[in-house]
């Protein structure tokens, strides 16, 4: 009896083991069989999107091939016909165009460039077909690209504003004679620059609420900053500036002056 | 080929022919005609005379005087496309043979300056007459500094106030001055100046200048120099740029014939030199920058050096002026940088010269022949000009 009892607790004993030995190699043979999964998968998609990235590559230097001949045969074929004279004449302004600025050139340019868009469009409409097809989600590229391109236009065309509107300040500063010429033009290029740089990142939908709240205490300080120096800091010397200024617009007040010079006399530009 | 005889003798009243002269009073007060018109009555007793006034400005009506209204235009003072505009179609309405506009304060005319003027409009012979205004020696600054040179070098004639605000037009130049005026109204650009000088050169006209003798010029509107400097500058050079085929052409400007046009005299101005002095060293310390996308090494050279000059030793040489305002027409037509930009940067660099030009006339120096210096010396450099602007990325000094 004692032995029959020994034998089923061995029994026992041996199946209790039995399944210890059965999970850790179904625990790594779970895991392998993830990873190859995981990697296949993965593997699947990038040679799934692979045609789509070499489609893009190729429609690219494609259209660009094509841009370039259309615009070396438009400029050529436009200089044949003198259409920079003939338009010249039919504006009837004897305006002389410059070499890197004519019509023709002009007309090239826009080609060449408008041929490498096209390319763009349809390498990465083509890009974005294959993604789709290849994954799982209905996930589409061409919203993120065309915001991505819509921000990066955003950056340039805030580049461009900020340093215009900062010559102009700086200009416009130095012919009033304002000692602080300089620190007004780059106060005014910074602000520019931050507020073109908040609305990319809110364009990217990037950081959302924080990029906001940064931007609005960022560029709030930066004209507090501005207020505070030239209204308390420079207090004298803004009114000794705007004292000279009322000055000079007095003395050019008009005033008839004497047939022939004489002492006092106004100075008059015109 | 226009030709010019500055000064020339004018025919007695006898030897005029009658006819009609049409004379556009613009901007005049109702108190200002009747004066305007006696002189004018006295000067051309045999013409017929038919005046352009105001609307409610007429006078009375007497015989070879006819009144007619002029057509409302935007005040301004100088004479501008509209009104060349409406100079021509009062012409051709009333069958006029020659035109004399007369700009804003007028009534400042001298009668015998007024006189001279009038016969010379109405002579026959004559397509352009322009007046040579006796002024004070710190006066018409921008005139002598940028206008009269430009004009005198690029389309040689030596007319000493190309942007003139009393005219006296045959009807063939007003035919022509109006299509060109036409053309800018349509492009509703009707209160620009018309560069009236180099329309007639290029049109191979007869051009007369007459001495007017002292008159008070109408002062702008708006009297910030920083807006009528590009404004005036800005309309010069597009029309320089418009007639590049004509000037680039070498042409000798006729001997000088006139009295001075500004009177001399020694007056201190080390106040005004000094302030002109330290805005010159501001703009250089804070637009190198855009100076030197503009103007050449030389000339940038030559900038660094004057402003190291303090008060009556400021001089600026006349070839370095020359070369300056040529760059910036270069700059103005390659599109360099923005244009009002531009035109702003040039502010600085002309009341350099105004301070150069007062210490000069403080030093005993004849105002008059200061400015013919210069004006030779952009003679002198207008074959670096027609370089520059044939070659603009090659020749570059």
């Amino acid at each position: 009896m004692f032995s029959v009892l020994a034998t089923i607790i061995q029994a026992q004993t041996a199946e209790s083991k039995q399944p210890v030995y059965t999970d850790n190699a179904s625990i790594l043979h779970h895991m392998s069989d993830a990873l190859h999964q995981s990697l296949y998968r993965v593997l699947s998609l990038l040679i799934a999107v692979l045609p789509g990235l070499l489609a893009f590559f190729v429609a690219l230097a494609v259209f660009t091939f094509v841009g370039m001949a259309l615009s070396a045969i438009l400029r050529h074929g436009l200089g044949w016909v003198k259409f920079d004279d003939r338009l010249t004449r039919y504006r009837g302004s004897g305006v002389d165009w410059t070499p890197t600025n004519s019509p023709t050139a002009i007309v090239a340019r826009v080609s060449f460039w408008g041929c490498v868009l096209l390319g763009m469009v349809i390498g990465v409409s083509a890009f974005d077909a294959s993604y789709a097809t290849a994954a799982s989600l209905p996930i589409s590229l061409l919203p993120y690209l065309t915001h991505a391109v819509g921000a990066i236009l955003l950056l340039i065309a805030g580049t461009l504003i900020a340093r215009f509107l900062a010559r102009s300040v700086l200009i416009g500063a130095v012919n009033a004679q304002l000692q602080y010429a300089r620190f007004l033009s780059l106060g005014v290029k910074w602000l520019v620059l931050v507020l073109t740089a908040a609305m990319v990142l809110d364009h990217l939908e990037i950081g959302g609420a924080v990029v906001e709240l940064a931007f609005g205490i960022l560029f709030g300080g930066i004209v507090l900053t501005l207020s505070l120096a030239i209204g308390l800091g420079s207090r004298d010397l803004v009114s000794r500036s705007l004292e000279s200024r009322v000055d000079r617009i007095d003395r050019n007040v008009e005033v008839p002056p004497p047939a022939t010079g004489g002492p006092g006399e106004t100075l008059r530009h015109f | 080929m226009a030709t010019t005889n500055s000064m020339a003798e004018l025919q007695t009243a006898d030897n005029k022919p009658a006819g009609r002269l049409l004379v556009l009073l613009i901007g005049a007060q109702t108190a200002q005609v009747e004066p305007l018109v006696g002189n004018l009555s006295a000067a051309l007793p045999n013409e017929e005379l038919i005046l352009a006034v105001p609307e409610g400005t007429a006078t009375e009506q007497q015989s070879k005087l006819r009144f007619v209204d002029l057509p409302a235009s935007k005040p301004s003072w100088i004479l501008t496309a509209a009104d060349f505009v409406h100079a021509l179609q009062l012409a051709q309405k009333n069958e006029a043979h020659a035109i004399l506009m007369l700009g804003p304060e007028a009534v400042s005319l001298e009668a015998e300056g007024l006189a001279r003027l009038a016969r010379a409009a109405s002579m026959p012979g004559i397509d352009l007459a322009v007046p040579c205004y006796a002024l004070p020696s710190r006066g018409g600054l921008v005139n002598s500094a940028i206008l009269y040179p430009l004009s005198r070098a690029l389309f040689a004639n030596r007319a000493r106030f190309p942007l003139a605000v009393d005219l006296g037009v045959s009807l063939r130049m007003a035919e022509r001055l109006g299509a060109a005026a036409q053309k800018l109204v349509s492009l509703h650009q009707g209160d620009v100046p018309m560069w009236v000088v180099s329309d007639a050169m290029v049109g191979g006209m007869k051009i007369e200048e007459i001495d007017a003798g002292p008159r008070t010029l109408p002062q702008p509107g708006e009297p910030d120099l920083n807006t009528i400097l590009p404004f005036v500058t800005g309309s010069l050079f597009s029309d320089i740029e418009a007639k590049a085929a004509f000037w680039q052409r070498a042409r000798v400007s006729p001997p000088l014939h006139r009295q001075s046009a500004i009177a001399s005299s020694v007056v201190d101005g080390s106040t005004e030199v000094a302030s002109m002095l330290e805005g010159f060293r501001l703009a250089y310390e804070n637009l190198r920058e855009i100076w030197g996308l503009v103007l050449p090494p030389n000339a940038m050279l030559g900038l660094k050096r004057l402003s190291t000059i303090n008060g009556a030793a400021f001089r600026m040489p006349e070839a370095l002026w020359a070369r300056i305002v040529f760059d910036f027409l270069i700059a103005y037509r390659m599109r360099t940088i923005n244009r009002g930009h531009l035109l702003g940067a040039l502010i600085p660099l002309y009341l350099a010269w105004v301070a150069s030009h007062i210490n000069t006339i403080a030093a005993g120096d004849d105002p008059e022949r200061h400015i013919e210096v210069h004006a030779a010396a952009f003679e002198a450099e207008k074959a670096y000009l027609v370089a520059r602007w044939r070659w603009p990325d090659r020749f570059n000094p």
